[in-house]
């Protein structure tokens, strides 16, 4: 299993809102190309710093990947997440994981 | 073989001040057909908007080194009207060693990391040109150009174009050397790759906004200009613009637009 994981800043008072884009929009249309649900994540909100959001999909392998994605650019819901998601973030990051051979999740 | 070419207007920041600028069109040209996507939300990488533009541009450039498949790989710097930032036009053996770069990790790991529109560390905005993703097939490297200046020229033919008609009108094109020794190169295709990008060869879109497209490389920016401004009958053409393009080809060509720019020295 590959994980892509986002992981995004979020200003404390946008944080709800930006779970419910993820809740609404980034789940269905992500399973819906047939990408795997992982988690989502967030740091606390009351440290008085951006709270960090970090969500992951999970996939068998870059093959299935490629698919997800065409499914993904063919959908206008995805254009719709991907500009309400923008819109609430600082910034963030995306990466590819692949577990390693001793963890426990594969 | 496919050639393909892909073009990036880039979110504002320090390395891309000017996302874009009026003129890109010939006159009577349409920048924003149905399909266009609308403005992009504000730039807000974590790494910086200008760190983002710069790290994608070498990924570009460093492409064929992480995946072989990719083939006369060059980035360029738009020097064009055009709402474009940078181009990079690469190629392909065959569909073949195109799907093997589809499903390659760098492709999705880093390439993918700047242009999908749901990643937070996108840097390009929305295709304004119509022609983010452009393409051909061809039996060999005839666009090849080592540096210099590309030049894209833009068509949209009828769709009750015959096949005749439009055979001539890009002999038509692909002779224009013959009488202008500063183009160096002119291929002139019909855009397959735009609506066949999953697998190089199926269609899984509409038509393109532009069906065909006329691959221009010139040595330098002046021969480029020499052929514009010159007495060539198809430059001629080009300087009038859409009536033009019409009247010449007899109702073939719609709609034109172009964009041109300098390719960087590869990376040894």
């Amino acid at each position: 299993m590959v994980h892509l994981v986002d992981t995004v800043e979020v200003d404390p008072d946008r944080v709800d809102r930006y779970l419910e884009v993820v809740r609404t929009m980034a789940v269905p249309v992500m399973t819906d190309a047939g990408a795997s649900f992982v988690s989502c994540a967030t740091t606390p909100d009351d440290m008085g710093e951006a709270v960090t959001v970090q969500t992951v999909w999970g996939f068998e392998d870059f093959r299935q990947w490629n698919d997800i994605r065409k499914q993904l650019v063919l959908d206008p819901r995805w254009y719709e997440y991907g500009t309400s998601a923008a819109a609430l973030r600082r910034g963030g990051s995306r990466r590819f994981f692949t577990p390693v051979a001793f963890s426990p999740s594969r | 073989m496919l050639r393909r070419i892909e073009t990036y207007s880039l979110q504002p920041g320090p390395d891309s001040p000017v996302p874009g600028a009026p003129g890109a069109e010939a006159p009577g040209g349409d920048v924003s057909g149905p399909g266009a996507p609308g403005p992009d939300p504000p730039a807000r990488s974590v790494a910086g908007r200008g760190d983002g533009a710069t790290a994608f541009r070498e990924a570009l450039g460093a492409c064929p080194r992480h995946i072989p498949e990719v083939l006369h790989s060059a980035v360029g710097r738009n020097r064009s009207g055009a709402p474009v930032h940078l181009v990079w036009e690469h190629a392909f053996e065959s569909p073949e060693a195109y799907r093997r770069y589809m499903v390659h990790p760098y492709h999705a790991t880093v390439l993918d990391r700047y242009i999908l529109h749901d990643s937070p560390e996108r840097v390009v905005a929305g295709d304004r040109l119509g022609a983010g993703l452009i393409g051909y097939h061809c039996a060999q490297p005839s666009f090849r150009l080592d540096g210099g200046v590309r030049r894209l020229v833009l068509l949209r033919l009828a769709a009750d174009a015959g096949p005749g008609a439009v055979e001539e009108l890009g002999a038509g094109l692909v002779r224009v050397p013959d009488d202008v020794p500063g183009m160096r190169v002119s291929v002139m295709a019909a855009n397959t790759l735009g609506s066949a990008w999953f697998d190089g060869v199926t269609p899984i879109t509409g038509p393109p906004r532009w069906t065909h497209l006329w691959e221009q490389g010139f040595a330098s920016e002046a021969d480029l200009a020499a052929y514009r401004a010159g007495p060539h009958p198809v430059a001629g053409v080009e300087r009038g613009g859409v009536p033009a393009w019409v009247r010449w080809s007899g109702g073939i060509v719609t709609k034109a637009s172009d964009v041109w720019y300098e390719l960087e020295r590869a990376a040894p």
